[in-house]
């Protein structure tokens, strides 16, 4: 059921635009990201207004008496918080059910580039009875997975000569860097900076990088390039919407003298 | 109540989903290799390679010892002359081992990429071919003597005729090339990647199969194509010759018995599943495995002569074993099995934990 509702279509999708754009898989996958990113746009789209709303009405002052009046019952919090969404119009389940939605395509995303690399026989098999009569197997299969100077079924390194046997690993650096830069620039200021939410938002942008790094270090390069075009896109996408806010980028030291001016 | 109501139910929905996709990456990559002395079985699956003894089907040795998340190996080992046994890893090593103990003697790490076919030991020679896109040529010491770099990944080992070496890859070429230099001498593109090796006539023809069902016979000489016979579906392997038959399955689950001088079609059938590996010749019967877990002996005229159900996916050739019948399922309940020549199992081998 996974696969025929979405790994298997999405693998088609991937292998009908590397039919159309020559044989050149890792623009394929650039490709293919930035499709998912704009089918998925009103879900996006959905969120931030969500979670933006939701943002103002916990820094309202009616938000935040009903919070100190309700401190010790738990149970009476909830009821009035709930009366408080109906009242305002604003959805608890707002900002994280597109995202929920949004999981299922992205583990399909893994799974279909994975699946369309086949580096292996079986996975040749498997991919061979993955794909639809429309598209000519024969011809296109298996996938040209070079890309620049990567091979896109292997995790990347660059042998300069200065490095000995040393292989850099040029674009797990570059996830790490663009999965910060997507964090920081599109990561709304938290409501309660000392809350428990605007404490895990803070972990979230330094631990998400490393993880994504460490995967784009242990698993197949094209992988590292969904990772980069998915990152890039979201941020050009936030950045269409108005919602970046380029002085995060900034040390908070200097983000008082760059509003001032 | 009613929006938790729907989201709790959306969870279990997109769990289940991802837990069913998840658990897939838990399949192996591909199928057991298998090479015999006649006295023993080398067995490349999976973590180990495995020794076992033809006689009672026992263990003689395994490497590595433990297994190690990193080393797998499918790629069928091959014997030289001089007693090594040469087997490649995913883990990118090429290792020549002892056959009498599984000790290392040597092991080459320059490749870039999986040991997915076969070598060919041939001119005092190694011909290793690399899913790097390399076929690396090695003297029997392990040293790199030269490359030779192919356009795609190379899945299967090269053969000779003693004039030439013949190397089919995923760029749907088949190259022809200097036995004693990275040098082509002619090439020709198939329209299909090759994943299997050639097979040698012996009348200065060769036969080669490809992905996309196709099976040429084309002149060693120079590689005019002889003739042409399309499949119904794609071919994995080039099949086994006998007198002057030339007999293949595809992944349609038929079997093909062409003219191999002429590419004539004698006769087809189609058993029971698709079938990927070549046929074993034993005696007046063609042994095939299929992936519905039968082993189906058919004789010269296609006329069945047995079938043995052995369970799991017989994607692998079976291999003949002195007088034994030898088959490696995949997902089978063991991880090689033996026959008589009348389909009556001898042994089977499961490696303990």
């Amino acid at each position: 059921m996974w696969d025929t509702l979405i790994v298997t279509p999405l693998t088609n999708v991937l292998l009908w635009i590397y039919q159309i754009f020559g044989g050149n898989f890792g623009l394929a996958i650039i490709l293919f990201t930035l499709l998912i990113r704009l089918v998925t746009h009103p879900l996006t789209a959905q969120q931030i207004k969500s979670s933006q709303a939701m943002q103002e009405m916990q820094k309202s002052k009616k938000w935040q008496d009903m919070q100190k009046k309700h401190k010790g019952d738990k149970e009476k919090l909830a009821q009035e918080q709930m009366k408080l969404y109906k009242e305002l119009g604003v959805s608890p389940f707002g900002s994280c059910l597109p995202t929920f939605i949004q999981i299922p395509i992205i583990f399909g995303l893994y799974q279909s580039i994975t699946l369309a690399l086949a580096a292996s026989p079986l996975q040749l098999l498997t991919l061979t009875r993955s794909v639809y009569s429309i598209l000519d197997a024969t011809a296109l299969l298996p996938l040209n997975s070079r890309f620049l100077w990567m091979n896109l079924g292997q995790p990347e390194r660059i042998f300069l000569p200065f490095l000995g046997d040393f292989g850099l690993p040029l674009l797990a650096i570059i996830v790490a860097l663009t999965t910060y830069l997507q964090s920081k620039l599109t990561m709304p200021p938290p409501a309660n900076p000392g809350d428990q939410s605007a404490m895990m938002g803070k972990m979230m942008v330094i631990y998400m990088p490393f993880l994504l790094g460490y995967f784009a270090l242990t698993f197949a390069s094209g992988l590292s390039i969904y990772f980069i075009a998915s990152n890039l896109a979201g941020i050009l996408q936030y950045a269409l919407m108005g919602k970046v806010d380029w002085r995060n980028l900034l040390p908070a030291s200097m983000k008082g003298v760059v509003k001032s001016k | 109540m009613k929006t938790k109501t729907f989201v709790l139910i959306l969870v279990l929905l997109v769990s289940s989903l991802l837990l069913a996709g998840c658990a897939k990456g838990l399949t192996p990559s591909s199928w057991p290799g298998v090479v015999t002395d006649g006295e023993t079985a080398y067995i490349a699956s999976a973590t180990h390679i495995y020794a076992v003894s033809l006689e009672d089907g026992s263990e003689v040795w395994r490497f590595p010892e433990k297994a190690d998340a990193k080393k797998s190996f499918f790629a069928a080992p091959v014997l030289t002359p001089d007693g090594q046994l040469i087997v490649g890893g995913y883990d990118h090593i090429l290792y020549s081992l002892k056959p009498q103990n599984g000790q290392v003697n040597w092991q080459f790490e320059a490749a870039r990429d999986r040991w997915i076919g076969s070598v060919l030991v041939a001119n005092d020679l190694i011909y290793a071919p690399n899913a790097d896109y390399n076929l690396y040529v090695l003297n029997l010491r392990g040293q790199l003597q030269w490359k030779f770099e192919a356009r795609q990944a190379l899945w299967s080992a090269p053969v000779t005729d003693g004039q030439r070496i013949y190397l089919g890859s995923l760029d749907h070429t088949l190259y022809a090339l200097e036995p004693h230099a990275s040098k082509i001498i002619w090439k020709k593109s198939l329209g299909g990647a090759i994943l299997n090796p050639p097979l040698m006539g012996g009348d200065g023809l060769l036969y080669v199969s490809t992905f996309g069902g196709d099976t040429f016979a084309l002149e060693t000489a120079n590689g005019g194509q002889r003739w042409k016979f399309a499949a119904d579906n794609l071919v994995w392997s080039t099949g086994a010759l006998k007198a002057g038959d030339l007999y293949f399955g595809d992944a349609q689950g038929n079997i093909y018995a062409l003219n191999a001088s002429t590419g004539v079609k004698d006769w087809s059938l189609q058993p029971n599943g698709p079938i990927l590996g070549a046929p074993l010749i034993v005696g007046d019967i063609l042994v095939f495995g299929t992936e519905s877990g039968d082993l189906f002996a058919v004789d010269a005229h296609g006329k069945n002569v047995w079938t043995q159900t052995i369970g799991g996916m017989l994607y692998g050739p079976p291999v003949a074993g002195g007088d034994l019948i030898l088959v490696a399922p995949v997902e089978g309940q063991s991880l090689l099995v033996a026959l008589d020549q009348t389909g009556t199992q001898k042994w089977a081998f499961t490696p303990v934990k």
